[in-house]
């Protein structure tokens, strides 16, 4: 991966404090890009070209399309995630 | 001399929340079958009084006293008319805000707090959970659980953790227990610590660590609670609405626009669903939810005909634009992204009930900083962005000449944010990063264009 954009810094709105581009590109499920990186990032530099390049075109294309849940549904699989986890 | 802030007494604080769900129509949640999600899915993680409310379709519900009585601590809130604010700009326009940073954490949040730990107590629930991102909504629910005798347990992303060290001191203050996530004390939080050990953390994985804490109480006393989003949540903050329309009563005055900031929607709801209430019923008023919106800067990018939209079906316009190829389909075509609002704020942006509206960071950060010199309070940055948009309409009744009448949502003070303000004023807060070699590749998506003239009117 190149890591030249990683320190860039901006206010991440969900967190409400400073982060780096390393942090977005890293914080979401798995280990990925949060899903709110192209917002966040597009104005700063071509964010959607960098992806493109260094993503593998299946994970590019789940950022891509990625659509939160409705939050209930998220809710109903995060309990029966924990259910496992904890069986 | 003009009357500044309008109080109500606290036996005028408002009896009842104001369901909006009686009065749109949603689309259910599925679960993973396909069918409605029913209550009993979401019951290991509420107590059953509280899904009873996200799923009721009442108009009305009513407050009980012991939730009144600790709300009573700071409500009902001022309202307060922008006197300062509006000299500044000279504007023609009323501006009045509601003060919910008058709370103990300093927020709307604890609008809803406090009656979700209440409903929580009243079911027999021991100990809450939660996770929080920058930290207003934990301290808020540790302070609530401190008027009931609660347990509280929250999750802190590691990097806000260790940049706002201030909001784990309210919470423990308020007896809660603040944790740096990922933590050992959960599955969740144990993998993510054996991947990386130094990992900043994020909201999925607290928000992981919050449910499992709750979900694995073999006791059953443990419960979840969420402080945004939800139908329950946005009920409990119509409290604020609620009273803004008594408070403007007493002083014969009613609203043109409504504004408030909408990152989940929970302040936004607080204040404008009374309103759309009222606009449902046939009043004419504009309602803005405002979210931060990332558009091309002005200073920076070149001047150029180009398309206002991705797929290049409007005409060419002149723009500052670093170029359509530079936005990809289909992000940015609204301006706004709803994803991870709540439903019902989704719904009536959708409708068309409600417009949306984006400011950017700095002229969020310059509003709040217009505020902070005329009016006083420093306001929490999320805050910064209705202001941003209560400033563009004050200056567009000025232009106008209409006097208009413009409330907003005061949501927070920011006064636990202020590294955010530092970097605002040493002019950090935007990194713009386009290289030299980077500007030229994005302009020559505008060579075959024609090049605009730079008229000047005057």
């Amino acid at each position: 991966m190149d890591e030249s954009k990683d320190h860039l810094e901006r206010r991440c709105p969900r967190l409400g404090g400073p982060v780096s581009f390393r942090y977005c590109r890293t914080s979401g499920d798995d280990v990925s890009a949060c899903w709110k990186i192209f917002d966040c990032w597009w104005e700063g530099f071509d964010v959607v070209g960098y992806l493109k390049k260094h993503l593998p075109e299946d994970k590019f294309n789940m950022l891509v399309n990625a659509k939160p849940k409705p939050k209930t549904v998220s809710l109903v699989e995060l309990i029966e995630q924990a259910k496992k986890r904890a069986s | 001399m003009e009357v500044r802030k309008v109080f109500l007494t606290e036996d005028e604080i408002p009896r009842q929340w104001y369901n909006i769900l009686a009065d749109i129509k949603m689309n259910p949640p599925l679960g993973p079958d396909g069918k409605p999600i029913g209550p009993d899915s979401l019951a290991p993680v509420f107590p059953m009084n509280l899904i009873e409310q996200e799923v009721s379709s009442e108009r009305w519900i009513d407050i009980p006293e012991e939730v009144l009585k600790v709300l009573n601590i700071w409500r009902p809130t001022p309202l307060v008319r922008a006197l300062s604010l509006e000299k500044y700009l000279d504007t023609p326009a009323r501006i009045y805000f509601k003060n919910e940073g008058v709370s103990p954490p300093g927020s709307h949040k604890p609008n809803t707090a406090v009656p979700q730990a209440y409903y929580n107590k009243v079911f027999g629930i021991e100990k809450m959970t939660t996770e929080t991102g920058a930290g207003q909504w934990g301290s808020a629910l540790a302070f609530a659980c401190s008027q009931f005798g609660i347990e509280c347990k929250v999750f802190m992303v590691r990097v806000s953790f260790d940049q706002k060290p201030y909001r784990k001191s309210m919470m423990e203050v308020w007896g809660g227990k603040c944790i740096p996530s990922p933590s050992p004390e959960t599955k969740a939080g144990r993998d993510a610590l054996e991947k990386d050990p130094d990992t900043p953390g994020s909201l999925g994985i607290a928000i992981s660590e919050a449910i499992e804490a709750a979900v694995t109480d073999e006791t059953g006393k443990t419960r979840y609670s969420l402080g945004s989003v939800l139908n329950h949540v946005m009920l409990h903050q119509t409290i604020i609405g609620l009273e803004a329309k008594k408070q403007l009563e007493k002083i014969g005055e009613y609203p043109d626009v409504v504004i408030a900031c909408a990152g989940g929607g929970s302040n936004f709801a607080g204040l404008a669903f009374p309103f759309v209430h009222d606009k449902i019923n046939g009043k004419d008023l504009e309602i803005y939810p405002v979210e931060p919106a990332a558009c091309p800067t002005m200073t920076k990018a070149p001047f150029v005909y180009d398309h206002g939209d991705t797929a290049r079906y409007t005409p060419l316009l002149p723009m500052y634009s670093l170029g359509h190829a530079f936005v990809p389909p289909p992000f940015h075509a609204g301006g706004l992204r709803y994803h991870g609002m709540s439903p019902t704020v989704s719904q009536l942006v959708t409708e068309g009930i409600v417009e949306a509206k984006a400011v950017t960071q700095l002229d969020a950060y310059a509003a709040g900083v217009d505020f902070a010199k005329t009016e006083g309070f420093i306001s929490a940055p999320e805050t910064n962005h209705a202001l941003a948009s209560v400033i563009e309409e004050a200056k567009k009744a000025k232009e106008e000449a209409k006097e208009k009448v413009i409330l907003f949502n005061w949501s927070g003070h920011g006064l636990i944010d202020l590294m955010a303000y530092d970097k605002y004023s040493a002019g950090e807060l935007y990194n713009f990063v386009l290289t030299d070699e980077e500007m030229l590749e994005s302009e020559k998506v505008f060579e075959d264009y024609p090049k605009p003239q730079l008229i000047k009117s005057r």
